[in-house]
């Protein structure tokens, strides 16, 4: 009943660890290994030892089974375990899992992780060009024997409907990579430290699949990204301050498609994100007003500024000069353009650095985040809160 | 503009002989013949010092050639029939030849050629000798000094006229070579012919993949089966009526899984589109355009935009369905752009092949520019865009325009033969293009326009099955003493890219009549 009314989960549950491995181009170990790396790593940061990890959740796409990342990480019995499909839309929803069955009683400490070697074993960039003929399948195949065969191709198809339908050019996209290159700058964690651009360099970057250049796409990266998550009442034992979820969403709009949603709608918005949006805005109880940080899911530039939108941080249309003005502090890690592609799980944890103010790129006095998780499919979003 | 630098040429052309009564030898025939059959990989190249190639500059390519048929009505006839070109002027009591068919009555036809000279010969030996064994035309360029009529009795001499030093493209390496013909009817100049082919070594040929299959399973084998029998098909709910695509076993609207499906009508326009630039794949040569196409009757379906380069497809453009075969086992719908909406801005309707030549003209284009009156389309105006020509490659027409133009080269005839040179079927040979550039020339300008020059270069080969779309835009507009004479850049792009770029001078005598 939450697409109506305001869900019961808010404020039960709260993120009280985060580990990540390094990010790297050639990781040179399993994706198993980085998995359990990562989970070791949001342990030891919560204060928790494997004994106490009851739950585990990660995506449909990861290789590295609950069981098996248990196994190799010292933890026992598992009284809850979840995966959440499609893609980067599952990032904040394992979130979500973990607090719906902690506030429900199913577990009491849930691990969530993501753990790929995506850059050096298979590369999301490197396209499809072949399905099975399930629905899923299917669904993708009307694209394939046109050659619309990678995630930056499904993504321009609606940007270069946005830049038609506001009248807008191609540099439209630049602020958003940018200000992601901006602060991935001054992260050392960030793959791109050290290495601002501007928007002359967005511009003159080349033709990936017109009209997103070099610059409008995120990274690919190997590495491993875990989140620990516990009920407030036990967060407040631990060692850090607890980031408190006080909003969890998913979203699936009407006739929703996997990167294809090319037979709905006027293609300049994200209706799925739009499904999330309402929900954070709804249970928290909170306006775009009251955001102080906006972690936005970026594989691809023009979705950043769809979302924008979406939560109605400024009008359709506007939000590229919503970025170049720097209404809100975006992707303060440097987003998956700038510091990692994790599929969006390292921007759960710097949405929760902010709000412990640990960020190395700290707003000061953050006491709400937005993090949101991939876009153009079925998607997912969370707005964390300071505890009290 | 050299190969290089030509978009989308094939490796198919490179057993491509060059028509020419001025580069047609026999040895060429065998030289390209013998990779028949062979992967094409890189031939070993000997290097030849360019001195020895600079050396034949100059030096005479054929001499004293005699045409083996005086200018006459049947092959005039058969020429107009073969390019559909129904100008006046090629027909009745007091005819005129074509001037575009002018190096037809220097070809040797099927019993070969006479009048070739021993230096063009040793030229040729030299570069099969080196390995550039293949042969393609790539430029035409014609002047006409007087219109032919029959009886008259066509003279030739040609020189060489450059060698140019090894040069790398997409087809291979090799030398350009460039010859100047000079045509006389009775001993008079008529006219000047300027060919240039290249002699190379083909480049290792990569091989090309397959087109993703499409991902077929019970819920939408319906509509790969309506591809089959060139229908495109749109389910439509028994429940609601509400029209649907993708293919699902129910509707979204009302949750009927009652259907049935109405044939589309094959009009839309292009709701989205993008440009594919990296990375590459197989199949498919970047950059390339992806639409997303609006059909007519409300739905979406991701599909290619033909019939223009990938850079001019744009939101808005008006395109008609076409179904194309893509490989042995797979049928495409594909979307053809249509004039009317950008990039073909001209007023009128594209002439039908074979309907009364269009003398309208487009709209006056509003970036002004020079103005002249009195042409037989209104005013002329520098930026005036031509109605666009649609020509339907079939075989029938490149068998026909071969054999009118007496190109009797297997490429343009023999779909086996060609296909053992690497082409994948036979191909419209240089005189046809020429032919029909100069047939939409005449169309648009009226039965008094005389052509003066006709120069093209050519890109991507016309296959059957392809439809070419001829463009025009006059670049320049003269007012001289025999008349207006208008400069007009022509482009003819087929479904795999520019077929054929060129410049055609023409003039409209004083006092002309529409």
């Amino acid at each position: 009943m939450s697409l109506r009314t305001r869900d019961g989960l808010g404020g039960k549950a709260a993120i009280v660890g985060i580990g990540a491995t390094e990010f790297s181009k050639d990781s040179g170990r399993s994706e198993l290994r980085l998995a359990v790396e990562a989970v070791r790593a949001a342990l030891d940061d919560a204060g928790l030892s494997p004994a106490d990890v009851d739950g585990m959740v990660t995506f449909t796409m990861d290789t590295n089974p609950e069981i098996t990342v248990a196994q190799a990480a010292g933890i026992g019995e598992l009284s809850f375990f979840s995966r959440v499909h499609y893609g980067g839309g599952a990032a904040c929803a394992t979130i979500q899992q973990a607090a719906l069955a902690v506030a429900t009683g199913v577990a009491e400490v849930v691990v969530c992780y993501r753990a790929f070697n995506e850059r050096s074993g298979r590369r999301f960039g490197s396209g499809v060009q072949r399905r099975e003929p399930s629905a899923e399948g299917a669904a993708l195949g009307w694209s394939l024997p046109f050659g619309l065969l990678t995630p930056a191709s499904w993504v321009a198809m609606a940007a270069q409907r946005y830049l038609h339908t506001y009248g807008l050019t191609a540099d439209a996209f630049g602020p958003v990579a940018v200000t992601d290159r901006k602060y991935a700058a001054t992260n050392p964690a960030a793959y791109f430290h050290g290495k601002p651009i501007t928007l002359a360099d967005h511009a003159a970057s080349r033709w990936i699949v017109e009209p997103l250049r070099l610059l409008d796409c995120c990274q690919e990266t190997d590495g491993g990204q875990a989140i620990v998550v516990t009920s407030v009442e036990r967060a407040r034992d631990l060692p850090h301050p607890p980031a408190v979820i006080t909003a969890a969403a998913q979203g699936a709009g009407r006739a929703q498609e996997q990167m294809t949603g090319f037979y709905r709608g006027d293609l300049s918005g994200l209706p799925e994100m739009s499904v999330v949006a309402q929900q954070l805005w709804r249970t928290s109880g909170l306006a775009p007003s009251e955001v102080d940080v906006g972690i936005l899911y970026d594989h691809f530039t023009p979705f950043v500024l769809m979302q924008l939108e979406e939560f109605g941080f400024c009008e359709p249309g506007e939000a590229t000069g919503f970025v170049a003005e720097e209404r809100l502090p975006l992707n303060t890690h440097g987003g998956q353009l700038g510091e990692a592609y994790l599929h969006g799980m390292n921007g759960v944890a710097e949405a929760v650095r902010q709000i412990r103010g640990t960020s190395v790129n700290q707003i000061p006095g953050a006491a709400h985040t937005l993090v949101t998780a991939g876009t153009g499919v079925p998607t997912s979003g969370l707005i964390l809160g300071s505890d009290g | 503009m050299h190969l290089a630098s030509t978009e989308k040429v094939g490796h198919v052309r490179a057993a491509r002989h060059a028509e020419g009564t001025s580069v047609s030898s026999d040895s060429t025939v065998r030289g390209a013949a013998s990779d028949a059959g062979r992967d094409m990989a890189y031939n070993a190249v000997r290097d030849i010092p360019y001195d020895d190639l600079k050396a034949f500059e100059g030096r005479a390519a054929a001499e004293a050639g005699i045409g083996k048929d005086l200018v006459n009505v049947p092959m005039i006839r058969h020429w107009c029939e073969a390019m559909g070109d129904t100008h006046p002027a090629y027909a009745g009591a007091d005819p005129i030849a074509p001037p575009t068919m002018m190096q037809a009555w220097t070809m040797g036809g099927l019993s070969g050629h006479e009048g070739r000279s021993d230096a063009y010969d040793e030229l040729f030996g030299l570069l099969d000798g080196a390995g550039y064994t293949s042969v393609v035309a790539t430029d035409c360029e014609q002047e006409y000094v007087r219109a032919l009529r029959p009886g008259d009795e066509i003279s030739f001499d040609a020189v060489i006229e450059s060698v140019s030093e090894r040069k790398t493209t997409k087809l291979g390496t090799g030398h350009f070579v460039t010859t100047r013909m000079d045509i006389r009817a009775g001993g008079e100049l008529a006219g000047t012919h300027r060919f240039r082919i290249l002699k190379y070594a083909p480049a290792r040929r990569k091989p090309k993949g397959k087109r993703p299959r499409p991902v077929i399973n019970r819920d939408n084998a319906g509509f790969w089966e309506g591809v089959a029998a060139h229908r495109l098909l749109i389910q439509r709910c028994g429940g609601c009526g509400e029209l649907r695509f993708p293919w699902l076993p129910g509707c979204n609207a009302c949750g009927s899984p009652e259907w049935d499906t109405i044939e589309a009508s094959g009009e839309g326009t292009v709701y989205s589109y993008v440009v594919m630039h990296h990375p590459p794949f197989p199949a498919f040569d970047p950059p390339y355009a992806v639409g997303l196409i609006e059909l007519a009757e409300g739905v979406r379906i991701v599909s290619n935009v033909i019939g223009v380069p990938y850079d001019k497809v744009r939101v808005g453009l008006p395109v008609r369905l076409e179904f194309q075969r893509v490989d042995e086992e797979l049928e495409l719908p594909l979307f053809r752009a249509l004039g009317g909406g950008p990039p073909f801005t001209s007023g009128g309707e594209p002439f039908g092949s074979g309907g009364e030549p269009s003398v309208g003209g487009g709209e006056p284009c509003a970036g002004g520019g020079a103005l002249v009156e009195g042409g037989p389309g209104g005013a002329l105006r520098v930026g005036e865009e031509l109605p666009a020509l649609e020509i339907p490659i079939t075989r029938i027409l490149i068998v026909a325009g071969a054999i009118a133009s007496r190109d009797y080269q297997d490429v343009h005839h023999d779909a086996e033969l060609a296909k053992a040179k690497g082409s994948p079927d036979i191909f419209m040979n240089i005189l046809t293009t020429n032919g029909l550039i100069g047939r939409y020339i005449t169309d648009r300008f009226g039965p008094t326009a005389v052509l003066r020059t006709v120069a093209i270069r050519l890109g991507a080969p016309n296959y059957p099955g392809d439809t070419m779309v001829l463009s025009g835009t006059v670049e320049a507009v003269d007012n001289g003493p025999d008349g207006v004479t208008a400069m007009v850049k022509v482009v003819g792009t087929n479904g795999i890219g520019k077929h054929v770029t060129g410049t055609v001078a023409v003039t409209l005598p004083p006092g002309g009549t529409a």
